[in-house]
């Protein structure tokens, strides 16, 4: 990969995850789902209950409605050709669901698609 | 990086890799089989001239676990050295390192039902093969492997493991695939994503990337 390819997957993905950051600040799912690819999964520890598919996951976002104050910060991206992994931390989560001042880790797996950059799967850890 | 031109740290016959493990030749030949013992052929030589490096036995020995769905042991066979962890990122760390050993133990020997004590009942895959993509149930990894048969060659490198409590990713590149499907010489990236599931890590997703040649 050159420099610009190089540059130009990253801030394809960037978006890609801005989009799932856009829709966690509104708390409107429709927001986040185009960054998901259809087959994509879910896992994690909500409360103790271990949540799974992305269903579970809109259904959240939307229940728990505005959260304009979440702090999201890109920790790393690797970009294997079609494949990638970013970590994503959020911290000052808040709203219906999450309550307040709440930090969460994420892991994302992308895949590169004809239409675009798209998330495999988000695994997460809910800092109790 | 392994020392490669120190003679005195590699064993070089399956006598000697038996010896130095105080177990059978047979024991040995199908620990690289089924359990992913670190055996390297030489290249342009017969296929069973054989060598290991010492550091890479003791590495595979503490770490070696049977894998439940693994029930061929000879009842002589006590199980191999293994270094008890006092530290809690060591016992993460050595915890989720086995599983991935599991799937390259399956890869090896050929057998998906080898790996599938590693993954979540419900883990998935994707990525592209000669372009095509394949997502969906990891029940095709295991599929792919049992028709892929033998790749005893194959040569996994731990690329990067990241634990954040309950979940953890794992980059391996395994080099020197070979069998039915894989052809010779290939290279795989993979991105294993792990959920720590009852206390125990798991395999949830298996992202891929072929390196076409």
């Amino acid at each position: 990969m050159t420099k610009t390819e190089y540059l130009t997957e990253y801030d394809e993905i960037a978006k890609t995850m801005q989009m799932y950051i856009d829709a966690s600040k509104q708390g409107k799912s429709e927001l986040m789902r185009p960054a998901f690819h259809p087959d994509a999964s879910f896992f994690g520890y909500a409360g103790g209950q271990l949540a799974t598919g992305t269903k579970f996951l809109f259904d959240w976002i939307d229940k728990n409605g505005p959260a304009p104050k979440i702090e999201p910060r890109i920790v790393s991206v690797d970009i294997l050709d079609s494949i990638a992994v970013v970590r994503l931390e959020v911290a000052s989560w808040s709203g219906q669901l999450a309550g307040s001042g709440v930090r969460m880790s994420d892991l994302f797996t992308l895949l590169k698609t004809p239409s675009g950059w798209k998330i495999i799967q988000k695994a997460f850890h809910w800092h109790a | 990086m392994p020392e490669r031109n120190t003679p005195q740290k590699t064993l070089d016959s399956w006598k000697q890799i038996a010896g130095y493990l105080d177990r059978s030749e047979r024991t040995v030949r199908r620990w690289e089989a089924s359990e992913g013992l670190p055996v390297h052929r030489r290249e342009h030589e017969k296929q069973d001239t054989v060598f290991a490096y010492k550091h890479e036995i003791d590495a595979w020995s503490r770490l070696r676990i049977k894998c439940p769905a693994e029930a061929t042991f000879d009842e002589n066979d006590a199980p191999a050295p293994n270094t008890q962890a006092n530290n809690s990122y060591l016992t993460e760390h050595d915890a989720i390192t086995r599983k991935v050993h599991c799937y390259i133990a399956g890869a090896r020997a050929g057998d998906g039902e080898l790996m599938r004590p590693a993954f979540h009942p419900s883990a998935t895959i994707s990525g592209y093969c000669q372009g095509v993509e394949y997502t969906g149930s990891v029940e095709h990894v295991f599929q792919w492997i049992n028709q892929n048969g033998p790749a005893p060659d194959i040569s996994p490198r731990f690329a990067r493991i990241e634990i954040i409590e309950s979940i953890a990713v794992v980059h391996l590149e395994v080099q020197h695939w070979s069998g039915k499907l894989a052809g010779a010489q290939a290279r795989a990236s993979d991105v294993f994503t792990l959920l720590k599931c009852d206390g125990e890590w798991r395999i949830t997703h298996k992202l891929f990337h072929w390196h076409d040649r």
